[in-house]
C-alpha cells in the first residue's frame, strides 16, 4: 500500500508535458516512489528510494514545490528568478563528435555534426562569465578532447577569468599522447574528471564498447606527471559494476594525491540508453550508498546529503586517503544539514579536486594519522591526501522531480541559455533507440 | 611577538608548544604563552592566515 506524502511537479515521459507529481512511501520497506498520470499517456511510477536509509532524515533541508511554483518547469528553463540555487558549474559542449559509441550517454555523443567554430566557444565563454559570475567551468562534449584547438580554448577562459576548468573526458587522448596533458595544464586546466567505470576491462566492454582500463591508468598516470588533479567518474549500472564500488574507490585512494576522488553517477536514461528503464534497473541514491557502506566498511553518517543541490540529487564524503583497509578516512562533519551556497559548493570542489602546487611541499605529507603534527605539516597533509567520495544522481524523464530540479546549482551553456543539467538533456521515451 | 608581556601575570610570555584540538585532531605550534598561568598569545596574522586555512580545510562545504 503506497501513502502519498509530498506533492510536486514532473513530466509525461512520452510526451514531456508537465504533470502534477506526488511521492508516495510504500510504509513497511520505506521505499519511495514518484507517481504521476497523463491524461494522453496514462499513469507512471518510478522508484526514487528503496528505504536503505531514512528518507525524512535525509531530506529534512528540502522545501516543498508550492503550490505555485514550477509551474513552467521544465518547458520554460533557462534559469529563472523562481530557481532556488546559484550556478556551481557551467557545461559548455565543445564537440558533438565521439571516439566511443557509449550504451549510456547523457548527451547522445557521436556522429559526424561539425564543431562550432572556437571564435563562437569564445563567446559562450565571455557569456558565461556575464551570466553566472565566475562558475566552475566544465568542458564537455562529445569527447572534447577531439578538437585540436582546445589548449586554445583553455586558455582563453582562464585569461578571461575563469578560475577552474574541468575536462570532462574519456581520457583516451591523455593516454595516448603523454605530451597533452602538458599541453592542457599549460593552458590552463584544473582538474580532469575522468569517465572511470571499473577496475576491469570487461567493465569497460560491456559500458564502452572496448577495453579500456589500462588506457585508463595510463590516463591517470600522464595527468599525475604535470600535477593535474584526476577525479575517477564512474557510471553505476546495476550487474555491471555496482559490485565494484569498494574496489573504485580503493584504487583511486591508493593513487592519491594523482586522484582526489571519486564521483558516482548512477546511471540515468537520457540522451542515448539502451532500453526504457524498468523498475529493477534503476540504482536509488540510497541504493548506493548502502553499497558503498557495504563495500568498504564505511558508516552511513559519514555521508552528508548534498547542500548545495537538493539532498535527492547528491552525497559527498569528505575523506583523507589512509592506508586502513578502506583506503580513506573520513574528516568529521562540521555543518549537518546546513545548505550551501552554489558559490561555496564550487569553492569546495575547487579546492579539493585540484592538486595543490609543488611549493606547498604537496608530496611531503606521509600517509600517517594527522592527529600529532604541527600546523605546518597539518595543513600539508590535508591538502595533498585530500579525498572526497561525492554523487550525483541525474534525473531522466520518468523520475524527473521539479522539487530538485529547483534546487540544481549545475547547469549547462546552450544558445546563450544557462539551463539545469536535467532540464537540458531531457528526453523524451520516443527517441530511445 | 619579543618582550610580551601576560596582561593577567605581568611575567614575559615564553614560547612553548601548545596543542589546539580542532573536530577531533589535536594540532601542534610553538606559541607565547604564560609560564605562570598558561594564557597564550594569538596574533593575527595566524589566526586570519594558517589556523583559518586549517578550519577551511577540515570544516564541510
Amino acid at each position: 500500500m503506497r501513502k502519498p506524502f509530498r506533492d510536486t511537479r514532473s513530466v509525461c515521459p512520452v510526451c514531456l508535458r508537465p504533470v502534477k507529481a506526488q511521492l508516495c512511501r510504500e510504509e513497511e520497506a520505506g521505499a519511495v516512489f514518484l507517481q504521476k498520470s497523463c491524461p494522453s499517456h496514462g499513469a507512471f511510477s518510478v522508484p526514487v528510494w528503496r528505504g536503505k536509509v531514512p528518507f525524512d532524515q535525509w531530506t529534512a533541508n528540502a522545501k516543498p514545490l508550492g503550490p505555485e511554483e514550477g509551474l513552467y518547469c521544465p518547458s520554460a528553463c533557462g534559469i529563472c528568478p523562481e530557481h532556488g540555487q546559484g550556478t556551481c558549474c557551467v557545461l559548455l559542449e565543445v564537440t558533438r563528435r565521439c571516439d566511443l559509441f557509449c550504451q549510456y550517454c547523457f548527451a547522445n555523443g557521436g556522429g559526424m555534426a561539425e564543431d562550432p567554430p572556437l571564435d563562437e566557444l569564445k563567446r559562450a565563454v565571455d557569456d558565461i562569465l556575464r551570466q553566472c559570475g565566475k562558475p566552475l567551468l566544465q568542458l564537455s562534449g562529445g569527447e572534447p578532447s577531439l578538437r585540436d584547438d582546445l589548449p586554445e580554448l583553455i586558455a582563453y577562459a582562464r585569461k578571461q577569468g575563469c578560475e577552474t576548468i574541468q575536462l570532462n573526458t574519456n581520457g583516451l587522448r591523455l593516454a595516448r599522447e603523454p605530451e597533452y596533458a602538458a599541453r592542457l595544464a599549460e593552458a590552463g586546466l584544473s582538474i580532469v574528471f575522468l569517465q572511470f567505470d571499473g577496475v576491469s576491462d570487461q567493465v569497460y566492454e560491456a559500458l564502452r564498447g572496448a577495453k579500456l582500463y589500462e588506457e585508463k591508468m595510463r590516463a591517470i598516470e600522464n595527468c599525475n606527471r604535470v600535477r593535474t588533479g584526476v577525479t575517477l567518474v564512474p557510471t553505476v549500472v546495476r550487474g555491471v559494476n555496482d559490485q565494484m564500488l569498494g574496489e573504485i574507490i580503493r584504487l583511486g585512494a591508493s593513487l592519491s594525491p594523482a586522484v582526489r576522488g571519486v564521483h558516482f553517477q548512477p546511471v540515468s536514461h537520457f540522451g542515448r540508453y539502451p532500453v526504457v528503464p524498468q523498475d529493477g534497473m534503476r540504482i536509488t541514491l540510497d541504493e548506493l550508498i548502502d553499497g558503498i557502506c557495504r563495500q568498504t566498511g564505511l558508516s552511513l553518517d559519514v555521508f552528508q546529503p548534498s547542500c548545495c543541490d537538493h539532498p535527492l540529487c547528491g552525497f559527498h564524503i569528505s575523506a583523507l586517503a589512509s592506508p586502513c583497509c578502506c583506503g580513506v578516512k573520513p574528516l568529521p562533519v562540521s555543518r549537518q544539514g546546513a545548505v550551501s551556497t552554489a558559490e561555496q559548493n564550487r569553492d569546495y570542489i575547487a579546492r579539493r579536486w585540484q592538486r595543490g602546487s609543488s611549493q606547498d611541499g604537496e608530496d611531503a605529507g606521509p600517509l600517517n594519522d594527522p592527529k600529532a603534527l604541527d600546523m605546518n605539516a597539518f595543513l600539508r597533509l590535508l591538502r595533498t591526501r585530500s579525498f572526497t567520495i561525492t554523487a550525483m544522481a541525474f534525473q531522466d524523464a520518468w523520475n524527473l522531480d521539479i522539487e530538485r530540479l529547483h534546487r540544481c546549482s549545475l547547469h549547462v551553456y546552450n544558445k546563450g541559455m544557462v539551463k539545469p543539467f536535467c532540464a537540458n538533456y531531457l528526453t523524451a521515451a520516443q527517441a530511445e533507440n | 611577538m619579543e618582550n610580551l608581556i601576560c596582561a593577567k601575570c605581568g611575567v614575559p610570555l615564553e614560547k612553548r608548544r601548545t596543542a589546539f584540538q580542532y573536530l577531533g585532531y589535536e594540532i601542534y605550534e610553538e606559541l607565547p604563552r604564560c609560564p605562570v598561568c598558561g594564557q597564550v598569545y594569538l596574533d593575527e596574522a595566524l589566526v586570519r592566515g594558517r589556523m583559518h586555512e586549517v578550519e577551511t580545510e577540515v570544516e564541510d562545504k
